[in-house]
């Protein structure tokens, strides 16, 4: 389970006179459940890379909370690192490492014994559907095989908590089905809390059991898919999300 | 995780990305492990040819057919005359032409006999290194048939040469061999600098500024191993490398000693085990802080090229720095043992002249280059998450 309280986070670009304060986040709230897809949607700028960066203890937040199955950040970020499974925006691989030794060696640094490491990257292989590309170095990888294996990496030792910040882009239509089945499964056999950052419809519409919508560093609604379109009175769900984001009187152009 | 478990697990990984990353491994290994022998043995090659133009005995001469005295001398003391070229002015000019020239007058045998001073003179170009090497062997040799016809005039007039010399000068070198040599072969602690200085060069970077800019740093600061077990994971590595290379560089001299094609230099030159042991102890230390700076000053790039162009500084410095000991006539100074890398090129000249070292010569350097490890290590694990998310 993931707890984020009243995120706030502002950064200070420039120096002496020509600073400048940028809030990226102001009053973010998420609460995340195990067995359940949580979707974190809004429009680009919203505060959603940020507010993730500081969930993993990248960014510090200015105020504000974050507990990972009942454990401060600031009291133990070794232990909610060691709670999350995180596929960041930043998903680079070591290109002269096959896609096993680079799941492996990050299993070994989540404290994962090595032949354990090595079951769980067959396992997670065969789960996403990348057994052929194991043995292979990372180099030359298309976008799709990156990602498998950037996944693989992030979830190689079997954390409650996975965390995925717009995994579907760059991928074409039948990774991004790939991708959507794998967290299904990961969500229904397996019972993790799973949250997932994205701009896009859609995918929220197929995958997720409820919504948090984010606009300008703040959370503005959540619900399931239904209550959201109900809240803002309307069937169509781009219509509710540009309504509860933007106002009543859309984004302004 | 344990740290120590945390750090090996960094470590081997750098080290195996490091070691698969043959093209750049090669280009380091021609440039910082084959050169230095191949240069070495350039350069005795040169020192070859000198010796053998002093062997040769030989003297460069116009006009010498108007100094049969002269001739006689020169052909007493077992030299060759050669007549000059016609265009030795150019040639010598050029550097085409190895020898000095001397330039007899036509009235020289007419003047000598006269008892008035002939003008002889020695032309040399002092651009031309290989013809100014001979000048004070044949400047010799004139003076030597200066001598001999003054004391036959004192002799004809009843007078004993001796009353000319009021003193004797008696030369004695007193450096041995080793050190002897050691002119010659100050180049070599250079090579072995360039060595570790390359050879981590490279890893320095890929930990750091690479990490960075190919996405996998986040990741990485991602899992629960302390930021301080993910650096001296990833320096031990660096070090490993680096030490790996300046390794392959000090043996690489010595096989290089026989190829020596100087026989004087190969006898001077005493390159084994033993140096070369002493050569890797007082790397060692040097090699741990280059590679804690460079990840310092690389943590803070982020891309590979950006930390390209900033350690620049810091290679120049290394690299140039002890060439101020080749220029320096002074001989060494103490604060030349608390500079890394003037330290290393100083105490390394000192093997190669045989010279002793105690604890006390070692010590400074060795401390300052720990202190220069720690804290360059300690300013990267605190940049490591400040940067990451930038």
């Amino acid at each position: 389970m993931i707890a984020m309280d009243d995120l706030r986070k502002q950064f200070t670009t420039g120096r002496g006179r020509k600073a400048r304060t940028v809030t990226a986040v102001a009053g973010m709230t998420l609460h995340a459940h195990d067995g359940a897809i949580t979707g974190l949607l809004g429009p680009n700028g919203a505060g959603k890379t940020t507010s993730l960066r500081m969930l993993v203890g990248l960014v510090t937040p200015d105020s504000g909370t974050i507990r990972v199955d009942d454990v401060d950040l600031r009291d133990d970020p070794q232990g909610v690192r060691a709670r999350l499974g995180v596929l960041s925006d930043a998903r680079g691989l070591y290109p002269r490492l096959t896609a096993r030794e680079n799941i492996v060696y990050h299993g070994r640094l989540h404290g994962v014994a090595d032949d354990v490491a090595h079951a769980r990257c067959d396992h997670l292989a065969r789960l996403l559907e990348m057994e052929a590309l194991l043995d292979r170095r990372t180099e030359g990888f298309s976008q799709g095989e990156r990602m498998k294996t950037a996944l693989a990496r992030a979830l190689v030792h079997d954390p409650a908590n996975i965390v995925l910040d717009e995994p579907t882009n760059g991928l074409d239509v039948v990774a991004t089905r790939a991708l959507r089945e794998a967290l299904r499964v990961l969500r229904d056999e397996t019972g993790k809390c799973i949250v997932f950052s994205t701009h896009i419809m859609q995918e929220v519409q197929r995958l997720c059991d409820r919504v948090v919508v984010v606009a300008h560093g703040r959370h503005v609604a959540d619900g399931t898919v239904a209550s959201l379109c109900e809240q803002a009175g309307t069937d169509d769900f781009e219509d509710a999300f540009v309504r509860l984001a933007f106002g009543a009187e859309g984004p302004s152009r | 995780m344990s740290m120590s478990n945390a750090i090996r697990t960094v470590f081997l990984k750098e080290v195996k990305d490091a070691l698969r990353d043959r093209r750049t491994l090669m280009a380091v290994f021609i440039s910082a492990v084959l050169m230095g022998p191949l240069m070495l043995v350039m350069l005795s090659s040169l020192v070859g040819k000198y010796e053998k133009r002093a062997e040769a005995r030989e003297i460069v001469a116009i006009g010498l057919e108007h100094a049969p005295t002269l001739r006689n001398y020169l052909e007493r003391q077992t030299f060759t005359v050669k007549t000059a070229p016609n265009d030795w002015e150019a040639r010598l000019k050029d550097s085409k032409l190895g020898d000095p020239v001397v330039i007899v007058p036509f009235d020289f045998e007419d003047e000598l006999a006269h008892g008035q001073a002939p003008r002889l003179e020695l032309v040399y170009s002092s651009a031309n290194s290989r013809a100014q090497s001979g000048v004070g062997t044949i400047a010799q040799l004139l003076r030597g048939f200066d001598q001999e016809q003054a004391s036959l005039r004192l002799i004809a007039r009843g007078v004993a040469p001796g009353v000319t010399t009021v003193m004797r000068v008696d030369e004695h070198d007193i450096a041995d061999n080793a050190s002897r040599a050691a002119q010659m072969t100050g180049m070599v602690p250079l090579f072995v600098l360039l060595a570790v200085l390359y050879g981590s060069l490279n890893a320095a970077l890929d930990t750091t500024a690479g990490e960075r800019e190919r996405g996998s740093l986040e990741p990485l600061l991602a899992t629960p191993a302390s930021r301080m077990a993910l650096v001296i994971g990833k320096w031990g590595a660096v070090f490993a490398i680096g030490l790996l290379i300046a390794v392959l560089s000090c043996l690489s001299f010595l096989p290089a000693q026989s190829l020596l094609r100087s026989e004087s230099l190969a006898a001077l030159f005493r390159f084994g085990w033993v140096e070369a042991a002493w050569f890797i102890g007082l790397l060692a230390p040097l090699a741990a802080a280059l590679s804690a700076l460079m990840m310092a000053i690389s943590i803070r790039c982020k891309t590979f090229k950006e930390a390209q162009a900033n350690n620049v500084v810091l290679t120049m410095a290394v690299s140039m720095t002890p060439m101020l000991n080749l220029f320096n006539q002074e001989g060494e100074s103490t604060w030349n043992l608390w500079v890394p890398s003037i330290a290393q090129t100083t105490l390394m000249n000192r093997v190669l002249k045989n010279a002793p070292i105690g604890w006390l010569d070692v010590a400074p350097s060795l401390f300052v280059c720990v202190a220069l490890t720690a804290a360059a290590l300690m300013f990267v694990s605190r940049q490591l998450t400040k940067r990451a998310a930038q």
